[in-house]
């Protein structure tokens, strides 16, 4: 971060970093998701040089509330969290915009995941701009998230707003090349707190006010620098984008190689800057709208249009030219511009490809030794003793591969789902629902969402049992300690989810151990059969952060395949059915092969094979 | 050298995908130009498919390389090169791909098994220019670790006829970020493997 070269590799989200300190950020407050982590942690690295605050908060709401009393104390304050993150900051977000931020400046920073990649979701976070009526700004290259940050400080220092800067996957975790400036340490003085922190009696004046600025802002936004045409003289066809899209537009015309396109790129997308975009379209016969997930900038664009005399033909994903679901990418532009330009014409580069039949999918599964396959396992097994009368809410976290896990989640939608899905199950005997009820949650999550819907369950006599899945660590993300981790640093206190939950006064409370199958499936037997409301907590590892704290670090029981006692190919219950990665197939000899190089020697695999084949090894 | 250059590196987690990328680019910025990285890394660390998409020009080019314009497909694993040819693979391609394979695990499907090595191999080469299978295990039991894959596969690129990054840069890329003497060691083997 503090390297002196002018010029580095960065990603999108270092850059962002690197920009906010830039810009004298004092505070961080943030909850981890993909994509974009990587912008607190760089954070958490400048610390010490630069006397910042940087946090991981319970979650997203808690993040910006944080944020925003730094703001209105004077610290400069940065909010970064992925899409969904800001559904759950969306209720304080929707308060915050009329109340104002201050004179320190809030930056909300949200990196989009157009196709999901790492998201439960494909969604286009833009939309809370337009409904908190605040300024969005999408930077479009590695630079930019750098230079683009620095200025969404200024803008919301100027008029006391927060301010969203918009990335999405592709511009968060690629690298690029960044010229950065000084980085200077900033007073450590507060101000007073502004007065009306609060919007009644009369919200809609507060409203008023906040149209006022907005139409300030769009002012500046019409002289913003950012927003650059490219060859607007003599063209036929203008392509408007934004983000990331714009270097696959410039690619593409580039790649085409045709004549007559001009394109501009908009940063400062709401409020939408109409006197730049009006004197293009005036020229342009045509527009091309190329942006990241939903039509955002296309219907604005056009609903402002309505004005003009004469109305140019607008393409994109409102005329399918552009598909409206998926990752934009360069292939896209390329074929919109054909079909627009008629060259409809095979393009030769391609080549007919017949392989298609040997590309066997590699699904995503748990880590070797990881418990929650084991909970999943014994989850299976006591399905299979209730006669499939089962049901297993979950939500997010690395247990929510339990959905490809022979579909041993049946549920899984936002952050603590889980049990308030559960909390409506376990109510729903009366009506004939007969299946038994489980609510899944990491810790992380337990801590991020759990909460009102746990109470919710107790306080409505739910008939569930909520098991708590800890590992007591963020694992998903890459470890970010949260208020139940095993490892705090000193400035930081421990909040314990086994007295948490016991202050509910659950009718059922045991702790297990998720790393002893056997054990596992019996507890979980018995305990659902129980009335009321069930907790289990269950001791779990990521052997990934073991790992990572003490290199090399194993269990203490090797394994080894017996293989007079193995059924091979009758059986491969341990390779096909349990699936730990430290288990392959060889298809000569007809049975298991458990990698050494893969194999934590947990042990739990022992348990699973009905044939004892799978014994210790020395 | 065509502008952009584009590289793909396909693999599966834990192979050093995306530590791959940064040392190109750093190799890249060592000879004045412009690298763009892109990684797919949601699933790196749970053992699915990893890309990462090099860029290299006088100027910034998009993160994700058009289908049909990969100059080099370093593939660390062979059914992740495949996909990755079916995907992106044009007439230009040069594979150069790891034959070790990486098991597949499916619990949803009991009769997955892993495609022949023939048949991966001429798969590929129906969807490339041309294809170099090379088979890295007496290197990498030598060395006693599967870690270095990924330094031996540079060291391969940089003794391709189309590759245009000085060797000497990539060594020095590689000693900057990795700083392990074996890594170095395996990239010099890896300069010999297609002579």
């Amino acid at each position: 971060m503090v390297d002196s070269k002018r010029e580095s590799i960065m990603s999108g989200n270092e850059a962002i970093a690197r920009g906010a300190l830039e810009a004298g950020i004092g505070f961080c407050a943030s909850y981890p998701g993909t994509p974009s982590t990587e912008i607190t942690t760089k954070l958490f690295e400048a610390v010490n040089e630069f006397d910042i605050h940087v946090e991981w908060s319970t979650n997203e709401k808690v993040a910006l509330e944080s944020a925003a009393a730094a703001s209105w104390v004077g610290i400069p304050a940065l909010c970064p969290m992925k899409s969904l993150g800001l559904n759950v900051a969306s209720d304080f977000l929707l308060n915050l915009n009329l109340s104002g931020t201050g004179k320190g400046g809030l930056v909300i920073v949200v990196c989009d995941d157009p196709k999901g990649h790492s998201s439960s979701n494909e969604q286009d976070s833009r939309f809370y701009a337009k409904a908190a009526q605040i300024p969005l700004l999408e930077p479009s290259s590695f630079q930019e998230a750098k230079d683009v940050t620095q200025y969404a400080f200024k803008l919301s220092q100027k008029y006391e707003v927060p301010v969203l800067l918009r990335s999405t996957t592709r511009l968060s975790h690629s690298r690029g090349l960044v010229r950065t400036e000084k980085i200077t340490r900033r007073k450590k003085k507060t101000r007073e707190m502004p007065e009306r922190l609060f919007n009644v009696p009369a919200p809609h004046l507060r409203h008023k006010d906040l149209i006022e600025k907005m139409s300030k802002v769009e002012e500046e936004f019409n002289n913003s620098p950012f927003n650059v045409g490219i060859n607007t003289e003599d063209m036929n066809l203008l392509i408007i984008s934004s983000g990331i899209s714009s270097l696959y537009t410039h690619e593409a015309i580039h790649e085409l190689g045709f004549e007559g396109i001009g394109r501009m790129n908009l940063v400062t997308t709401n409020p939408l800057p109409r006197k730049p975009v009006s004197n293009l379209l005036e020229i342009a016969k045509g527009i091309l709208l190329i942006e990241e997930n939903d039509p955002f900038l296309e219907d604005a664009i056009r609903s402002f249009s309505v004005e003009m005399k004469e109305t140019p033909q607008f393409y994109g994903k409102l005329t399918g030219h552009i598909p409206s679901y998926g990752e934009m990418n360069t292939d896209i532009v390329i074929t919109a511009l054909k079909e627009l330009t008629g060259q409809l014409l095979r393009d030769p580069r391609t080549i007919q490809h017949q392989s298609i039949d040997h590309v066997v999918k590699r699904p995503l599964t748990f880590c070797a030794g990881c418990t929650h396959r084991n909970f999943y396992w014994a989850v299976r097994t006591v399905k299979t003793r209730l006669g499939g009368k089962l049901v297993v809410a979950g939500d997010i976290g690395c247990y929510s591969l339990g959905v490809f896990y022979d579909q041993a989640m049946d549920t899984m939608q936002a952050m603590g789902s889980g049990i308030g899905v559960g909390s409506g199950l376990g109510q729903l005997h009366r009506f004939g629902f007969d299946s038994k009820v489980i609510s899944l949650a990491g810790d992380s999550t337990f801590f991020h969402a759990c909460l009102p819907g746990l109470i919710n369950a107790k306080h409505k006599r739910a008939d569930l049992t909520f098991v708590i899945l800890d590992n007591a660590t963020t694992a998903m993300t890459g470890f970010q300690v949260h208020p139940g981790s095993s490892h705090q640093s000193e400035n930081l206190q421990r909040v314990d989810i086994e007295k948490l939950v016991n202050a509910i006064e659950p009718d059922f409370f045991a702790k297990g151990d998720a790393t002893d199958i056997p054990s596992l499936i019996d507890l979980l037997h018995s305990t659902v059969q129980k009335e009321g409301l069930k907790i289990l907590l269950l001791d779990s590892i990521c052997w990934l952060e073991e790992v990572k704290r003490k290199p090399g670090f194993v269990g203490a029981t090797p394994v080894k395949i017996d293989k007079s006692l193995c059924k091979g190919e009758k059986c491969r219950i341990c390779y096909a059915d349990f699936g730990c990665t430290a288990f392959s197939w060889d298809s000569e000899t007809g049975l298991p092969i458990i990698s050494d190089q893969v194999c934590v020697q947990c042990g739990a695999c022992i348990a699973v094979c009905p044939h004892k084949a799978i014994v210790e090894s020395e | 050298m065509r502008d952009p250059f584009s590289i793909l590196v396909a693999g599966v987690g834990g192979q050093g995908n995306l530590v791959t990328g940064r040392i190109i680019a750093e190799a890249a910025v060592m000879q004045g130009l412009r690298p763009v990285v892109g990684d797919t890394f949601g699933a790196s660390r749970r053992g699915g498919s990893v890309l990462t998409h090099i860029r290299i020009g006088k100027q910034d080019w998009g993160p994700l390389i058009p289908k049909g314009e990969v100059d080099v497909l370093l593939g660390f694993e062979p059914v992740e090169a495949l996909r990755a040819a079916t995907k992106y693979a044009g007439y230009r391609t040069v594979a150069v791909v790891n034959m070790t394979p990486v098991p597949l695990i499916s619990v949803a499907s009991r009769d997955l098994t892993y495609p022949k090595i023939d048949e991966i191999k001429n798969a590929l080469e129906s969807s490339c220019k041309q294809v170099h299978l090379i088979d890295t295990e007496p290197v990498l039991n030598r060395s006693g670790s599967t870690k270095v894959l990924n330094s031996y596969m540079i060291g391969v690129l940089s003794s391709l006829e189309s590759g245009f990054l000085d060797p000497k840069n990539l060594r020095k890329a590689i000693s900057t970020i990795l700083d392990s003497e074996k890594d170095m060691a395996v990239f010099d083997e890896g300069t010999q493997a297609l002579l």
